[in-house]
């Protein structure tokens, strides 16, 4: 179905190729995962198989690429769009109409349909995707999960042999993100659609893809099945980190395969919980705060202590009220009733009454997009900026940022950086004042394992060093199981769950993470659980 | 409900527009605005450009304020009752008939504000009938032969609003970072990153789902005029000749 014959790629005003002499082949109905680092030109490999790239980017491609008998080189994107649909990153940027079944419609429309195959292709996409009762709402009122489903529906109504997609559920809840891959899923299996796509959360998809496409960072490429790709690269999900821990003679991309072989530790080791965190004082409580209008409530009467050296994680579906917390604590929403008071220092001085300069010395806030707190035009005169404005000695930033990651030039210009690089240049400014409370939202989107890795480290290092009192708001459940405490659960504006990790974590089973399902019953969430209940059996 | 045509309220805001243009009287181009509130009050759509007619009462007001006053600052001097009286500014005596300051004449003030309220009342006219028409149900329409314009002009209706929810977040971002507002210039800077990504990112959606790719364009819902739509629209015609015949 797609073929890349010694493809080549380097785009206009750069002088290093994206991608080099790259060859494999995808047949028809095949599942096939994307992986590499970010910036290892995964999103370009995507665009490539329709030619979106270098058709509407420009640059230099050598080689052929082939999809479904026509070459991408003579072919424009728009005469391809029968035959291969494209998802991209954020979807929500991507809708051209304003209501679900128009912008169904749109591509059919675009190339003259007759009105009675698009009804028919309409209401045969709304159930493939569930979206048959939503199908007059106004896109802009939909959930996370709905537009990206609404998204794979409008490329799914052209009929499509392939289908491709970037990063599909980075923005999705567990559960969201469980719905969209089974409608993958289905696709593959039903309907054999082809589907590539790239994803960092490989432990959300690895149990449903069939082979492989590894990009390394020397730009090699390899392709094949999961069990083989898995066993030579170190962006593995936790599932195939627990086997190789336990050494056990299966790769593990399914828990069923690898509960299989770990029974003895299930049934052998100890419980040896983690030793329960003791946080020091109150830094920052909300007494039953709420917030909303009369039509739409975001928050009903939550309250919450956050304490000294605490790591909090915030979870809940899309749309819970995670982001009118978040936006309370920081005071840049005013809740319509209830009070937000800081603690320590400050004991019980409300946060209307601290100035906004005191607050922003206090807490040190890390937005969805580090990129809107970014204006200036290479990293060191960020770097320099924070110290002005925490009247630091010059290069106490730099240097901190240097410490996370040695590898990040000052010269660079911040909008060049990588995600995970962007997060951290971003992390060394909220952090170069001492914040009392360092609040982040969700801060793993698009961080491949080792930008993900050293986020972990940094947040563990800050809590139990300096007693940074951490509050982050994220979906993804394999972060939260690595390095929270205390896990607070959110639902329509309501506080449901509120306890640690281990507790609330293994009470959902939605929201467990890989190894508590493999290891289930027994509490171990992650890898290192796991190792430590096996070492005091021994 | 039945949407109404596209063209129904652009039509009739269009010749409302008209008609205040003409009539130049500023009891006509309230009571217009009056109107239209009303029928943005009663078919105001769904989605990000709801609140369009409320901005544009905004800019309108911010305008007339701008108009008043260099109104009274600068212009043509005119005979009538003094208001009061501001320094005068000298100017060279080749700029004759020009003056800087001086008497504020009640004929003065009141030409300027009824032609501040013209503007103003156009630019609302405007709002309203992006409020109960989405500009992307009026790009629809749009016959596929002109594909350029229709891709530029979708991206710029779909870039606007977000354009707003975004200017808010970075503020408010950067509020937090530093404690002081933040100027212009360093919100521009991510705001412009943004908006062109997204601009590329739209048009590389619409170009993969095949937008441009047939001469002629087939309708998921034919879009017929309704008898309510002649209504309103007959509606805008004998109010816009009422106006011009004032």
């Amino acid at each position: 179905m797609i073929t890349f014959s010694r493809v080549s790629l380097i785009y206009p005003h750069s002088t290093t190729t994206v991608i080099e002499d790259l060859s494999f082949e995808i047949t028809e109905g095949e599942m096939v995962l994307v992986m590499g680092h970010t910036g290892s030109g995964k999103s370009s490999l995507l665009r490539l198989i329709n030619g979106l790239v270098p058709h509407h980017t420009g640059g230099i491609l050598g080689g052929e690429i082939i999809v479904d008998g026509k070459s991408t080189r003579r072919t424009k994107p728009g005469e391809l769009a029968g035959i291969v649909g494209i998802v991209g990153q954020n979807p929500l940027s991507s809708f051209v109409t304003d209501t679900v079944e128009d912008e169904l419609a749109f591509g059919m429309e675009s190339l003259n349909f007759p009105p009675d195959v698009m009804r028919k292709r309409v209401e045969e996409a709304l159930d493939q995707v569930g979206l048959a009762s939503l199908r007059s709402r106004n896109i802009a009122t939909l959930s996370g999960g709905e537009q990206q489903r609404l998204a794979i529906a409008t490329a799914l109504v052209m009929h499509p042999k392939v289908l491709v997609l970037d990063e599909p559920t980075s923005a999705l809840d567990p559960i969201a993100s469980e719905e969209v891959l089974a409608i993958l899923h289905r696709l593959v299996h039903d309907l054999s659609v082809t589907v590539v796509l790239a994803e960092h959360r490989l432990e959300r998809v690895i149990g449903y893809v069939d082979r492989i496409l590894l990009i390394e960072g020397d730009g090699a490429t390899s392709i094949g099945e999961p069990s083989e790709i898995l066993q030579r690269t170190d962006l593995v999900p936790p599932i195939v980190r627990l086997s190789r821990a336990l050494a056990l003679d299966v790769i593990g991309t399914s828990t069923r395969e690898v509960r299989k072989y770990s029974e003895a530790i299930r049934q052998s080791a100890p419980d040896s919980p983690r030793p329960i965190f003791q946080p020091g004082e109150v830094v920052i409580s909300l007494n039953e705060i709420s917030a909303g209008y009369a039509e739409k409530i975001a928050l009903n009467s939550v309250s919450l202590q956050l304490r000294q050296g605490e790591i909090t994680a915030l979870m809940g579906r899309n749309g819970a009220g995670k982001s009118s917390l978040i936006k309370s604590a920081v005071g840049l929403l005013e809740p319509t009733s209830g009070s937000i008071t800081f603690g320590g220092s400050l004991a019980g001085r409300d946060i209307c009454e601290v100035s906004q300069r005191e607050r922003s010395q206090l807490i040190g806030y890390i937005p969805q997009e580090p990129g809107d707190l970014l204006y200036l035009s290479t990293v060191a005169e960020e770097c320099n900026r924070s110290d002005r404005d925490h009247q630091l000695a010059s290069g106490t930033t730099l240097a901190a940022l240097h410490q996370m990651l040695p590898t990040i030039s000052p010269q660079s210009h911040p909008r060049d950086l990588s995600e995970g690089e962007r997060l951290s240049l971003v992390l060394a400014i909220a952090l170069a004042g001492s914040p009392v409370l360092l609040i982040l939202d969700e801060p793993t989107r698009g961080l491949d394992y080792e930008a993900k890795n050293r986020l972990m480290a940094l947040l563990h290092q800050r809590a139990r060093e300096d007693g940074t009192c951490i509050l982050m708001a994220t979906h993804d459940v394999e972060i939260v199981a690595e390095v929270a405490d205390r896990t607070i659960f959110l639902a329509d504006g309501e506080k449901v769950a509120d306890g640690t990790t281990l507790e609330v974590l293994l009470a959902s089973p939605a929201f467990a993470p890989q190894v508590a399902k493999v290891m289930s019953p027994r509490p171990w969430l992650t890898v290192g659980d796991v190792l430590r209940a096996q070492s005091s059996s021994q | 409900m039945k949407p109404f045509h596209p063209l129904t309220f652009w039509a009739l805001f269009s010749s409302l527009t008209v008609g205040v243009i003409a009539a130049d009287n500023a009891l006509v181009a309230i009571s217009a605005v009056g109107g239209a509130a009303l029928i943005v009050k009663f078919y105001k759509q769904d989605g990000p450009w709801r609140m369009s007619f409320q901005w544009s009462l905004i800019a309108g007001a911010v305008l007339l304020l701008i108009r008043a006053i260099t109104g009274m600052l600068i212009g043509v001097p005119r005979i009538g009752d003094v208001l009061f009286t501001i320094p005068r500014i000298s100017l060279p005596d080749w700029l004759p008939g020009i003056r800087i300051g001086g008497d504020v004449t009640w004929e003065r003030l009141s030409s300027s504000l009824q032609e501040g309220l013209i503007i103003a009342t156009v630019i609302a006219l405007f709002g309203a009938a992006n409020s109960v028409t989405s500009p992307h149900k009026l790009l629809r329409i749009l016959p596929s032969r002109i594909y350029q314009l229709g891709v530029t002009l979708t991206i710029a209706t779909s870039v606007f609003p977000q354009l707003i929810s975004s200017i808010s977040r970075i503020r408010q971002a950067q509020f937090l970072r530093s404690g002081r507002k933040p100027s212009i210039g360093t919100i521009a800077i991510p705001l412009l990153e943004e908006s062109l990504a997204r601009a590329v990112y739209l048009a590389e959606a619409m170009e993969a789902r095949g937008f441009g790719q047939s001469k002629s364009q087939s309708r998921y819902r034919p879009i017929n005029y309704a008898p309510r739509d002649l209504f309103w629209i007959s509606i805008g015609f004998i109010s816009a000749t009422a106006m011009v015949a004032l």
